[in-house]
Formats: C-alpha cells, sequence, structure tokens
C-alpha cells in the first residue's frame, strides 16, 4: 500500500509541475523550435542511416548482381523512404531545405534521360528535347550546342550536367527516384497492380547483360547513390547544433515558428492535397503517382502526412524505434485556445486515418494506380478522403497562423512561393 | 501619465481591423460574375450545337466571350469552384507535361460514335475539358487538319455542353447557399468570423496577382537564358496578353471592395493596366530577345507591386493575412 501512495503522490506532483509550467508560459517559442530542429536533425540523420544502408546494398549488387542482391537493394530504397518522406514538411519555410531538395528527390522525371525506356514513352516533347537521351546507352552527347563526355558517369556528371538539363525541371539525373527508376524500372502496368519489373541482368557482367551497358548502368546507380548519401550528409549537419539550419530557425522565435506553420501548411495543401494526390485523380494519370516505379505511393503520402503531424505534436519516431519527443506547437496553442488546439489535433489524426486508409487497401492489393482509374468510385473515394482531410486541416492551420499572433506569412518570408510552374491550377 | 494614456488609445485604434463588407463583395463581384459566366456558357453551348466547325464566327465569338467570362472570375478558386473539381474542369492551365493534347488525341480515336453523353464524357481526364482543351480543337493546326471531323465536331460540342454545365452548378452552388455562408461569416462553422472570410476574399486576390505573375507571365519568360515563348498562355488562339488584362480587372474589382475602394492601390493596378495596354505582344512572342523580354519584365514587375501593396498594406489594414494556396508547394 506504502508503495503504492508514494508513486500516486510522485505522479501528482509531476503533473501538478506540468501544469503550472504550461500555466505559467513554459512552453516557449524557443523551445518549441529547439524541439523542432532537433527532430530535423533525427529525420535527416535517420534518412542518413537508411540511405548509407541502401549504397552497401548497391555495392553488392554492382559486385555480385543477383536477383537476391537486387531484392535487397529494393528493400533498402523502400525503407529510406521512411525517415525521408517524414523530413518533408520542412521543405517549405525552410528555404535551405527547398533550396537543396530538387537534388534528392525531384519528381516527375522524363525516365528516358537516364536508361532505356519502353516504346510507348515517346519522342522528344514541346516541353523537354532531353526525354530519350539515354545517357547510359550514349558516352557523348550535345547538349546546349556542347559535346559532354560522358564516357565515365560521376557524381559531377550528374549533379553539374545532366540534372536539370537545359532548365527543365523534369531532367532529373539524381535523386530518389533517379535510383528507384534503376532498380524498378518503368512500371508498364497501366492502372493494373504491380511495380516496375528490371530484370536483376540489368546490371549483370560479360552476356548475361540485358538491355545493354549494364557496366554504364552500373556505374550510374553507383554514382547516384554515392551523392544521395553525401546530400543527406550535409543537410543532417546543417541541423546539428551550430548548423546554418538550425541557427536560423532559432534566430528570430516568430519567424521560426511561421517557418514551422508555413512547411505544415504547404505541404498540406498546394502540394500533397494538389499537386500530388488531386491532380492525379483528375488526370487519371498512373504515371502521376509519386513513387510510381516502386508503386509505393501510398507509403510516400502516408509518411508525407505523419511528418505534417510530428510537427504539430513535437513528436518524431526514429528508425531505430526511440522517440524525439519535447514542447509542441500543441502546447503553445492550448496554452491560449485549448478548443483550437483539440480541433488541431483531431483533423490531423482525421487526415492520419484517411491516409491509412489508401495505405491499408494499397497493401491489401489495390494498388495506388489501379484507384487512379477513370470511373473507380473506390479509389476515387480513398484518394478523396486524403484530399479532403489535407484540405482540412488547412482551414485549422490557417487559424493557428492567426491565433499564434504570427500572422505574416508574407509571400518574401515564403520561398515555396517562388517557384513558377506549379501544377495545381 | 497623460502621454501613456494617448499612446494606449492609438494602439487600441491601430489594432482595430478595418471591416470589409463581404455582403457587397458577393452580391457586385462573385454572383455578377458567375452569371456571366453562366450566360456566355450557354451561349457557347448553343453556338456549336448551331455550326461546330472551327472556322466558324459565331462560334469563335462565343467562345471568346466565355473564355473571357471566366478569366474575369478565374482567381475564386474556393468553395462552389473547388468543390467536384469545377474549377478544373473549366480551366487546366498550365499543363507542362503536354496532357491535354494527349486526353483530347486519345478521345479523337474512339470516334464519334464512342464519345458517349455528357455525364460519360465527365469521366475523362480533366485535360480534356474545359477553355483550353476546347482551344486545342479550334485553334491548334493539327486538330483542325484533322480528317475525322465528325468527331472533332462531337468533341467541340460535348466539351461545350460541358463547360455549360459546370458553370450553372458554380452559379447555382452559390445562389442556393454558399453566398449565404458568406454573407453569414460568424454563424456558421465554415467561416467562423468575418475576418475568416474576409481572408478567403484577400487570399483569393493575392493568389489570383501571384498566377497572373510567377505563371501568365513567370512561364513564357522562362530564365533569361532560355525563353519559353511557346509556354504562353492559350498563345494558339492569341489570348495571353488578353488573359493579363482581364484578370487584372477582375481582381482589381474585388479588391476595392476589400480596401474600401483605396486610391492609392488602384493606382497599383491602373498602372500595371496600363502598361499591359501598351505592350503590344499579344501573345509574349517578344520573350525571345532581350528588348522584348525586358518589356514583359516590366509589366511582371506591376503586378508584383499589387502584390507588395496589398500585403503590407492591406492585409495588416484588415487585420488578416494570405491563407494558403495551391501554388504553394513546388
Amino acid at each position: 500500500m506504502k508503495p503504492f501512495t508514494l508513486a500516486t503522490s510522485a505522479l501528482a506532483l509531476s503533473l501538478g509541475l506540468g501544469t503550472a509550467a504550461i500555466a505559467d508560459g513554459d512552453v516557449t517559442k524557443v523551445s518549441v523550435l529547439d524541439n523542432y530542429a532537433d527532430i530535423a536533425e533525427a529525420g535527416f540523420t535517420d534518412s542518413l542511416v537508411m540511405a548509407q544502408r541502401l549504397q552497401r546494398a548497391v555495392n553488392t549488387l554492382i559486385e555480385a548482381p543477383s536477383a537476391e542482391a537486387l531484392q535487397t537493394a529494393k528493400e533498402a530504397w523502400l525503407a529510406a523512404r521512411v525517415p525521408y518522406q517524414q523530413t518533408e514538411v520542412y521543405r517549405f519555410g525552410n528555404a535551405i531545405v527547398d533550396d537543396w531538395e530538387g537534388k534528392v528527390n525531384a519528381w516527375p522525371l522524363d525516365e528516358g534521360l537516364i536508361d532505356y525506356v519502353d516504346a510507348g514513352y515517346g519522342g522528344p516533347s514541346d516541353e523537354n528535347d532531353f526525354a530519350v537521351l539515354n545517357v547510359i546507352a550514349n558516352s557523348s552527347f550535345t547538349l546546349s550546342g556542347e559535346t559532354i563526355d560522358a564516357a565515365t558517369i560521376t557524381p559531377a556528371l550528374l549533379e553539374e550536367t545532366l540534372h536539370e538539363a537545359d532548365g527543365v525541371e523534369a531532367n532529373v539525373a539524381t535523386g530518389y527516384h533517379a535510383i528507384e527508376f534503376l532498380l524498378w524500372g518503368q512500371d508498364l502496368n497501366g492502372h493494373g497492380a504491380g511495380a516496375g519489373n528490371r530484370p536483376w541482368t540489368d546490371y549483370a557482367a560479360g552476356e548475361a547483360c540485358t538491355n545493354g551497358n549494364c557496366d554504364r548502368r552500373a556505374e550510374y546507380l553507383k554514382a547516384a547513390t554515392d551523392l544521395l548519401v553525401s546530400d543527406l550528409e550535409w543537410m543532417a549537419a546543417q541541423w546539428a547544433e551550430g548548423g546554418d539550419a538550425r541557427t536560423t530557425v532559432m534566430a528570430d522565435e516568430d519567424a521560426g515558428i511561421i517557418a514551422m506553420l508555413t512547411g505544415m501548411g504547404s505541404l498540406s495543401y498546394g502540394e500533397q492535397a494538389g499537386e500530388r494526390m488531386r491532380l492525379g485523380l483528375m488526370l487519371n494519370d498512373p504515371e502521376e503517382e509519386h513513387d510510381c516505379f516502386a508503386d509505393n505511393t501510398h507509403n510516400s503520402h502516408y509518411y508525407d502526412g505523419l511528418g505534417i503531424q510530428n510537427v504539430y505534436l513535437g513528436e518524431y519516431m526514429r528508425v531505430d524505434g526511440s522517440l524525439v519527443t519535447g514542447p509542441s506547437l500543441s502546447d503553445l496553442v492550448a496554452a491560449t485556445d485549448a478548443d483550437l488546439d483539440a480541433e488541431m489535433q483531431s483533423r490531423l489524426s482525421a487526415t492520419m486515418m484517411a491516409l491509412g486508409r489508401i495505405k491499408t487497401a494499397a497493401e491489401a492489393g489495390f494498388a495506388y494506380d489501379m484507384m487512379l482509374e477513370r470511373g473507380n468510385a473506390a479509389g476515387e473515394a480513398l484518394i478523396m478522403g486524403g484530399v479532403n482531410g489535407l484540405v482540412e486541416q488547412t482551414r485549422s492551420i490557417e487559424r493557428v497562423v492567426a491565433t499564434l499572433g504570427v500572422e505574416a506569412i508574407d509571400f518574401e518570408g515564403s520561398d515555396s512561393l517562388d517557384d513558377p510552374d506549379a501544377v495545381f491550377q | 501619465m497623460r502621454h501613456l494614456l494617448v499612446t494606449a488609445a492609438f494602439c487600441l485604434a491601430s489594432t482595430a481591423a478595418q471591416a470589409v463588407d463581404i455582403s457587397a463583395a458577393v452580391d457586385e463581384h462573385i454572383l455578377p460574375g458567375y452569371a456571366g459566366l453562366a450566360e456566355k456558357s450557354r451561349q457557347l453551348h448553343a453556338a456549336a450545337e448551331a455550326e461546330c466547325r472551327p472556322e466558324s464566327p459565331a462560334l469563335l465569338a462565343a467562345y471568346g466571350e466565355a473564355f473571357d467570362a471566366w478569366v474575369r472570375i478565374s482567381h475564386l478558386r474556393f468553395g462552389p469552384s473547388e468543390q467536384n473539381n469545377r474549377a478544373f474542369a473549366l480551366a487546366f492551365w498550365p499543363d507542362p507535361r503536354g496532357a491535354t493534347p494527349k486526353a483530347l488525341a486519345r478521345l479523337m480515336a474512339v470516334g464519334q460514335g464512342s464519345l458517349g453523353t455528357l455525364d460519360t464524357f465527365q469521366t475523362v481526364s480533366i485535360a480534356a475539358r474545359g477553355f483550353y482543351a476546347m482551344e486545342f480543337l479550334l485553334f491548334d493546326a493539327q486538330f483542325r487538319a484533322a480528317e475525322d471531323a465528325e468527331t472533332r465536331c462531337a468533341l467541340v460540342q460535348l466539351l461545350a455542353a460541358d463547360i455549360a454545365d459546370t458553370s450553372a452548378d458554380i452559379l447555382a452552388a452559390w445562389q442556393d447557399s454558399y453566398a449565404d455562408l458568406m454573407r453569414n461569416a460568424g454563424s456558421n462553422d465554415i467561416y467562423r468570423s468575418e475576418a475568416e472570410a474576409a481572408q478567403q476574399l484577400f487570399t483569393a486576390a493575392s493568389t489570383g496577382l501571384e498566377f497572373t505573375s510567377q505563371v501568365r507571365l513567370g512561364r513564357p519568360m522562362g530564365s533569361f537564358e532560355r525563353p519559353r515563348p511557346n509556354r504562353a498562355e492559350a498563345r494558339r488562339s492569341g489570348r495571353s496578353l488578353r488573359h493579363v488584362v482581364l484578370s487584372l480587372e477582375g481582381t482589381r474589382d474585388l479588391v476595392g471592395h476589400l480596401s474600401d475602394d483605396d486610391a492609392q492601390i488602384d493606382a497599383a493596378f491602373a498602372a500595371a493596366i496600363a502598361r499591359a495596354g501598351v505592350l503590344d505582344d499579344p501573345v509574349f512572342a517578344g520573350v525571345a530577345d532581350i528588348q522584348g523580354r525586358l518589356r514583359v519584365e516590366v509589366l511582371q514587375q506591376s503586378v508584383e507591386t499589387i502584390r507588395q501593396v496589398i500585403a503590407q498594406d492591406l492585409a495588416p489594414r484588415l487585420g488578416i493575412a494570405a491563407g494558403f494556396n495551391a501554388l504553394d508547394g513546388d
């Protein structure tokens, strides 16, 4: 009985302290920002660790190609996406992330730039002269009047010459989606189930090599994976103590809170609800899937949504199972308007439920590209459920902005407004 | 002490937001705009039924007038225009992956007999619907030269019927319920206060201006090294510059309601419209050379000036900030 009493009083004491601390305004904007930066550091570090695992799997595939080695690399890629997608909420509002993001996560891409594609893919388009350049098959080509020596495929060639070649954003030569294409190949199943089906022999040596240039394909895959690792190393360092990203966020507490809310709102509305989800549905186009080669779109949407919830709740589950947690936006809002905090939390949860339904159905075999098909009412309802959740939560985010009195989400402060080519119009 | 009191009173006065007459904005800007669109779209449908050849002057005139009516209110992207993707069904652009010509080519290949009814047509890819798709059928050399004139004719009529239907639906939804939601802001859950309704209207105006600056003008401008005249909006029908002017006029009217006809803000609109008036480059073909690009850039700058004025001057006066919009993201 005695120990029980003690435990109870300890609990009461700590609860009392906690309540008092919040009432006294102990949850400060600075402490919320600190935790926000900690979560970013953890998320980008996890992304780095998982990319290094992918790098080891890719090296094995290249050194000793086999069906198993290709499968292991694919699994490593899928796992690497889990922490990375949760960092996307840091893009909008943090210029340092947004300026860098194109190198690691650009999408959609004209994959014919990189490797062989199916005849149905088409040729150069009005928008892109290099849509079928196929650098893996061509050790030399002309770009903007200049002859490019691509005899060796290096990270520098991808990063400095090929990426966004001719100023076209669809020329994606680096990052997760270029690697995804090199592991899976094109998804030629249209609205049917199934991902890309690249044979492991695309990496085989000598006579066993399929589709030609296996050594150059391996060289490309290695260069792209090495680049991904070094890019993530750089970003993780920006969020460490003394790093630029952390310093910027901590420099001005109101601007920092605005960065958090801008990231949440821009990802929710214009980016995820709009460009990634509703647009694909309206166009009935399976190529509008975000992770189209790997058929991983349901996860990409889910973890993007989770990242938004993480920022509000101030929590992040790391890949090793440990939880990063601390003072949150939720605490700040609750201190001035408890009802609004409850509304925000419930709308974030509703979105996660809706995105969870897409994931559940997809994992049971109702693939995301089937959901996108013209006239597929169940698929449309699933996707619109996610879209509506994201749109609703954006309204609440706007109310949070007003309530916290940091109302100047102005266009100068939001880097995400600088891009002229938004599709969601 | 007295000095302190005066200061406090001043602070209170300056934080009290200027009220917006939401009902006037609804009755004088939004409802007439959508009524105009519905009527012009109905006339477009009638013209297409009467004569569907791309050469028909009556059809082309009706198309131009209906498209004009849309562009004037194309900034109103909330409520009924967002529900059921209606605004997208009327206007899918920009189209960086060429989805519109591809989707139309697929429908042309289907043949007249298998296009189906309006109901089934309304389930096709959004890229094949609305004013921008119809522009391809009426003005694009390849579609005009199509041998299968019967299928093209049937498509023109379906698109016109769809445009008329969608426009009528938006108007009906505003008249039936949405206008009252805005008028009665503060007593419903969509608009919990007048400030939320004012914020919605402000966001619409500000997003419309951003779209004109960054997309209508920014897309053809491209980069200094690589201008992109082929990306100009509705260039096949020669309407690119016209859309900039119509959209500026439309947002000017809305901002007038929000700002209580503020003379300084209105002057910024007048300046931008005057610059557009002397540009003499209907499809921004001039961006391909340095002089021409500079002239378009000056116009873009004058639209940016309006954005800055309303963000830094008007928004604080109303006690609001622009909400999130579809252009956020990449």
